[in-house]
């Protein structure tokens, strides 16, 4: 049975919901008996290796797979051209010109990025398949190479002649009144330019599928570790021309994905084609050079010509910037990143006039992918940049600034400029606690005490949102044509004829322990224990316990997720009483669940049913059952959030329903010789409202604490000028080991959010705040030595030395008019 | 990611070793791999033929000869310097530096022969080994010789072992109270070095050489004529150190410019002195 | 002696077993574990050894199978993941891991285990400077090694 609801958020009575239950995801998982996709075999299996480019942007001249089909072992090869042939190219979501870009799943007649696949091997084994990959005789014709965003922008090489233009997508958007908050104001803080840089998560598991293809029923099935199977199959069913019901994914464990496994769709449907040219199963596993060359990167965006409106006293009342986004070779996922960010429009700050003019652009790089913080993170830093900007040139306190424009608790619910509801949290008092971890009051002394051996120290803060619970109707804000609004999620949960309780996720977890918070919160709706609740692994098409947007993305498990699996429970729950009231000869209030029991309230012993005896009356002897009594302790529930319509005139609405807090601290010492900077100190604060378990989301605060460390401080996608990679393995692109990480202090509050089911706010991606306090911390130790103003968002040494050698240079993109 | 076919060979002896190296046009020697897989993997080079090392127990061994030099095999792995009671005593820098080399699993297999013979610019060992005043013992199908570190290092990936020839032990003269240092910058704690340098401070003067910014380790002579008066104070030093930078044509890439490397040359050579000069004894 | 071949019988000791294989002398011994032997524990994060997710056990030491061919393992022993918990026992350290939520993912987890076992198998009750040098050489993009460190130093204890 599937019912479908809008949010009414009960209080559940806590139990296990609300501990640090450790996981049971676990016990497989230390034993190395987890199944990642590359673990699974099957018989007469070939291995896939891809033939990329080698050059940044050029003409296909000609591809021979002759020599490498005489390998012996080699089963087969497919070229774009057999591509183009037998897919359509893939869905677009953009506007004219952006939206006539033709992707397809393999280049065809032109490569646009470096290591973009132009054929497929497919062979015995993984060493034949990639002897066979260097058999592939492929002849180029080299073509102008665009790196650059601002370059790419003026259209002189067009990447996509059937758009035309390099330009995605493009839109003003404009709430309030910034020109007059700008005549008014006291102050007026440009910024001429910031740039924040191109990285990703890098999952350690890389991305693959091993697919299967049925001659008889033209099914594929696809074992495979893609976060995100619902839009997976919109994109891979009309381009291979077949129905959704043919497409079957299959998930069990896996490695990471931080919204890099988004995007597959391109290599998957090669497999697709392979598996059923060459009839037999087909796998493929990403090397870790082609998930830095070829699968997701997140969005590159520089910002140009900032204004600040301030008053006198610090209050900021406004700003407009030009943002200039580069989403590489293909948008795939794109534009959508050029409106998710106005789910933060404003940062945590009170200004309500606000002018984003964007532009995304195509260049000769790796395509983006959601990468974790998506589109928002992107947008606090420059919301943070402005704030200790703004202090540093008027001489304000950075504490005292924010305090002062921060939305205050008092104001929660609040609505933004654009029509977004921030739900609940306590801005304030979360940086408060963020101080206090780190010991604020011991800065100027530390700092003294750095002086004395040669180092700089700084201190800084980061702020950031975690918005969760997407409204897909804010894509209509960039094409009115698509037909995509609102947000679902599945779960199923039944009782099973031996008494056992069984869930079904339409999730796919890649780590975040949904099998065990799922299970936390059925325990406690059905009176058991999260032991006597199995979470069946990953997601499966055929569990059917999935719905349009199912996945793992965008920090909404804990509502929509969780909201789907309680949706369910409280089914099963209410037909378990109504069955066990009959079956007992008692009114439905005098039953209760509890222990695995389902039994009349202080009565008796033997009025108690244990789950299994109600099991086996629906499945195996249920005679005795009225007719128009048909339980079924099978239940399926869709958890639709609620979003009302989004304005596409005023590009307003409600974008997004819950939002966590995180407000970052560090201190930095910077050695001005080598501009090496080391962190000494850091605090995080999180507020995601109530918290299923704690132990979890402590978790994914420290690991997205570490990648926002990583991207701060050395992690860094770098181009030359001919489109080569620079940084495409973990020498170069060097991620945080353990001695790279400083001591680490989080502290945690609960605002609970008034919509979600559970009071429970999506985490996960909170971890920008990292990036911006060090940038801040880093701005903060240099200002005794030039007052350099950082405008990048990654500081590797070499950055921070350019920056005391000249900081004039970085002062030159910062001016302050002043009535 | 995954090698070309290749032919292997795991010879008793080192003599079976070179005399296989010798027969083999396209053979290479196999000594930790920590290297030469990954180059492999890349298919950067593909020899025909590797000689694992792996047996040759001679090659293992740490000791000293007649006259006191501390002999390092060539197969001596990171793992056995940083534990090694005869370098603790006789020339406990090579122990600091080995420690800082990547990590565990790496210093268990990498060894200082194949440091070397890899002649990496930004390898730990060579600048180090050309200031300490190393020597190289080279054995041939015609016999051994022994080769100091200036002649050692001849190029990237190149060096004075000659087809057919294994590199078979390092030599190094005991510290005799003088003070050693290293310093640089690497990408992340015990990453690669960007630029760094290694200085000695003895009765016989100051040694400094510089990694990274060359084909080879280069001394800083000038630096080293400076300083022989034996005025070691930090203002000394820093004087010393001025416009080394300018004599260096370093490379740039994602990690520096050539400016950048310039200047961390000068300031690593400006610390390792100082250490060094810290740790001489009767400093 | 033998001349240079395209291939070997391997003769090694896995997990207690003694096992003879012929195998290309160009396969990794991650490879060989996993799709030779089917001991799929042990995981592949990387193509340049950067990672550790492939960290098992040569004669006690820890060592990344990617970087090694599976010929340079004839004649040693190898402990891998699968041969750490005995009889589904699961070792102090394996349940530390599981009581510090020292695992999301766990893709980086065998290769953790196997650096941290060898750690407390030499220095019983490291500290936590120990613990992040000796798992050094295994990165992990979702724990931060906040609570990896503080389940071996747990472990370490006795706690």
């Amino acid at each position: 049975m599937t019912t479908v609801t809008d949010q009414a958020t009960t209080t559940l009575k806590k139990g296990f919901v609300g501990q640090s239950i450790p996981r049971k995801e676990d016990k497989r998982l230390v034993q190395g008996l987890g199944t990642f996709f590359d673990d699974v075999r099957r018989h007469g299996m070939g291995y896939v290796h891809f033939v990329r480019s080698p050059y940044g942007h050029a003409k296909i001249v000609s591809i021979d797979v002759s020599k490498a089909l005489e390998l012996d072992g080699v089963y087969g090869t497919i070229t774009g051209d057999e591509v183009a042939i037998q897919t359509d190219p893939f869905f677009e979501m953009s506007v004219e010109p952006g939206g006539n870009i033709k992707d397809y799943a393999l280049a065809v007649g032109r490569v646009r990025h470096m290591g973009e696949p132009v054929a497929a091997v497919c062979a015995a084994t993984r060493e034949l398949a990639r002897d066979a990959a260097d058999m592939v005789e492929v002849e180029y014709d080299a073509l102008p190479v665009l790196t650059d965003s601002e370059e790419a922008f003026k259209d002189e090489v067009v990447l996509h002649d059937d758009a035309g233009s390099n330009v995605v997508w493009s839109g003003v958007f404009d709430w309030g009144d910034v020109d007059q908050a700008l005549a008014e104001a006291d102050h007026v803080v440009k910024i001429e330019r910031l740039h924040f840089h191109r990285f990703s998560s890098t999952p350690l598991e890389c991305a693959g599928a091993l697919v299967e293809y049925d001659r008889g029923t033209g099914e594929w099935t696809l074992t495979c570790n893609h976060q995100m199977p619902g839009v997976g199959a919109i994109w891979m069913a009309p381009a291979l021309r077949v129905g959704i019901d043919k497409l079957r994914f299959v998930t069990h464990d896996i490695g990471g994905g931080f919204g890099n496994k988004i995007c597959l769709h391109p290599q998957y449907v090669v497999l697709c084609l392979m598996a059923r040219k060459l009839a037999r199963p087909v796998q493929w596993t990403e090397w870790r050079t082609d998930q830095h060359t070829a699968n997701a990167h997140g969005n590159e965006r520089t910002f140009l010509d900032v204004e600040v409106a301030v008053k006198a006293d610090g209050e900021m009342t406004g700003f407009k910037v030009r943002a200039l986004d580069d989403c590489g070779a293909f948008p795939r996922y794109e534009p959508l990143g050029c409106i998710i960010w106005a789910q933060v429009t404003p940062g945590l700050y009170a200004w309500r006039n606000i002018r984003v003019d964007f532009t995304q652009v195509c260049t000769n790089k790796s395509p983006v992918s959601p990468n974790r913080g998506y589109s928002r993170m992107q947008h606090l830093w420059l919301t943070e940049r402005i704030i200790d900007v703004v202090a540093s040139e008027l001489g304000f306190d950075p504490v005292e600034l924010r305090k002062k424009n921060y939305v205050k608790t008092e104001q929660m619910p609040y609505e933004t400029p654009n029509g977004c509801v921030y739900d609940s949290g306590d801005y304030a008092a979360a940086l408060d606690l963020a101080l206090e971890l780190i010991d604020h009051g011991s800065i100027e002394a530390r700092r003294k005490d750095a002086e004395a051996r040669g180092k700089l120290l700084g201190f800084g803060i980061g702020s950031t949102l975690d918005s969760g619970t997407n409204n897909f109707g804010q894509s209509t804000l960039l094409n009115p044509d698509l037909q995509f609004s609102g947000n679902n999620e599945a779960a199923a949960v039944k009782l099973d004829i031996f008494g056992e309780v069984v869930v079904t996720l339409g999730t796919v977890p890649q780590g975040q322990g949904h099998e065990t918070t799922a299970a936390q919160v059925v325990a406690d709706i059905l009176g058991c224990t999260p032991d006597q609740v199995n979470v069946r692994r990953g997601h499966d098409t055929w569990f059917n316990s999935h719905a349009g947007f199912s996945g793992t993305y965008a920090s909404q498990f804990a509502f929509t997720g969780l909201g789907a699996v309680k949706g369910a429970a409280e089914l099963l729950r209410d037909e378990m009483v109504k069955l066990a009231a009959f079956v007992l000869q008692a009114p439905e209030e005098a039953i209760e669940l509890a222990e695995g029991f389902a039994r009349i309230k202080d009565g008796p012993e033997e009025a108690a049913l244990p789950f299994m005896a109600l099991g086996a009356i629906v499945n195996a002897n249920n005679a005795f059952l009225p007719p128009d009594f048909n339980p079924t302790l099978n239940h399926r529930y869709v958890c639709r959030p609620y979003f009302g319509m989004v304005d596409t005139e005023k590009k307003t609405g409600q974008l997004t329903l819950t939002y966590a807090t995180q407000i970052h601290a560090a201190v930095v010492e910077v050695d001005p010789e080598t501009g090496v900077v080391d962190l000494v100190d850091y605090a995080a604060v999180d507020d995601c409202g109530v918290r299923i378990n704690p132990q979890i989301v402590e978790g994914q605060v420290h690991g997205a604490t570490a990648h926002a460390i990583g991207a701060a401080l050395s992690e860094e996608f770098v181009y030359d000028e001919e489109g080569t990679l620079l940084t495409s393995n973990f020498y170069d692109y060097h991620v945080p080991h353990a001695l790279d990480m400083p001591p680490l202090k989080t502290g945690a509050m609960e605002s609970p959010s008034p919509v979600a089911p559970l009071g429970a706010k999506g985490m996960g991606e909170g971890g920008g705040g990292g990036i911006h306090c060090i940038c801040a911390a880093i701005q903060d130790a240099l200002a005794s030595a030039g007052k350099a103003i950082v405008y990048d968002s990654c500081n590797p040494p070499h950055r921070v030395w350019s920056m005391l050698q000249d900081p004039e240079a970085t002062r030159a993109n910062v001016s302050v008019t002043s009535r | 990611m995954l090698l070309r076919e290749v032919d292997y060979a795991r010879p008793a002896t080192v003599e079976e070793a070179i005399s296989l190296l010798a027969a083999h046009d396209g053979a290479r020697a196999l000594a930790g791999g920590q290297t030469l897989v990954n180059v492999m993997k890349a298919r950067a080079a593909a020899p025909d033929v590797l000689v694992d090392l792996a047996d040759l127990e001679e090659l293992r061994a740490i000791g000293f000869s007649s006259d006191g030099l501390l002999e390092i095999g060539a197969m001596v792995t990171y793992a056995q310097l940083v534990a090694s009671s005869e370098v603790e005593v006789a020339r406990p820098i090579l122990a600091e530096v080995a420690a800082t080399i990547a990590d565990v699993q790496v210093r268990n297999r990498g060894t200082v022969g194949g440091n070397v013979c890899v002649s990496d610019p930004t390898n730990h060992l060579p600048p180090l080994l050309v200031t300490l005043g190393a020597s190289f013992t080279i054995r041939g199908a015609g016999g051994e010789r022994t080769v100091p570190a200036e002649e050692f290092f001849v190029g990237v990936y190149v060096t004075a072992v000659g087809e057919g020839e294994l590199l078979t032990k390092v030599s190094v003269p005991p510290s005799a109270g003088a003070g050693d240092g290293f310093s640089g910058v690497t990408i992340g704690v015990h990453g690669t070095y960007i630029a760094n340098a290694a200085a000695t401070v003895s009765d016989d003067g100051v040694r400094v050489a510089l990694g990274c910014v060359d084909a080879v380790p280069v001394r800083a002579t000038a630096m080293e004529e400076a300083l022989a008066a034996g005025d070691l104070s930090e203002i000394a030093v820093r004087a010393a150190a001025e416009g080394l930078g300018a004599t260096l044509d370093p490379p740039a890439d994602a990690h520096g410019s050539a400016d950048y490397r310039r200047r961390v040359a000068e300031v690593s050579a400006v610390r390792a002195v100082l250490q060094a000069a810290a740790r001489r004894k009767g400093a | 002696m033998a001349g240079p071949a395209r291939s070997r019988t391997i003769s090694l000791d896995v997990n207690g077993e003694q096992i003879e294989y012929d195998v290309p002398a160009r396969r990794l011994l991650v490879h060989f574990l996993r799709d030779d032997l089917g001991l799929t524990g042990t995981h592949v994060g990387c193509d340049t050894g950067n990672c550790g997710a492939c960290t098992v056990h040569l004669n006690g030491e820890p060592v990344k199978s990617c970087m090694l061919l599976a010929v340079q393992a004839d004649g040693a022993g190898i402990t891998t993941v699968e041969g750490l918990a005995q009889d589904g026992e699961l070792t102090a350290l394996q349940q530390a891991f599981n009581a510090h939520h020292a695992l999301q993912c766990g893709y980086c987890t065998p290769g953790m285990l196997m650096s941290a076992t060898a750690l407390l198998s030499k220095n019983p009750s490291p500290s936590e400077e120990d613990v992040r040098i000796a798992i050094q050489g295994n990165i992990c993009r979702c724990t931060g090694y906040v609570n990896i460190v503080e389940a071996v130093v747990a472990a370490g204890k006795g706690t």
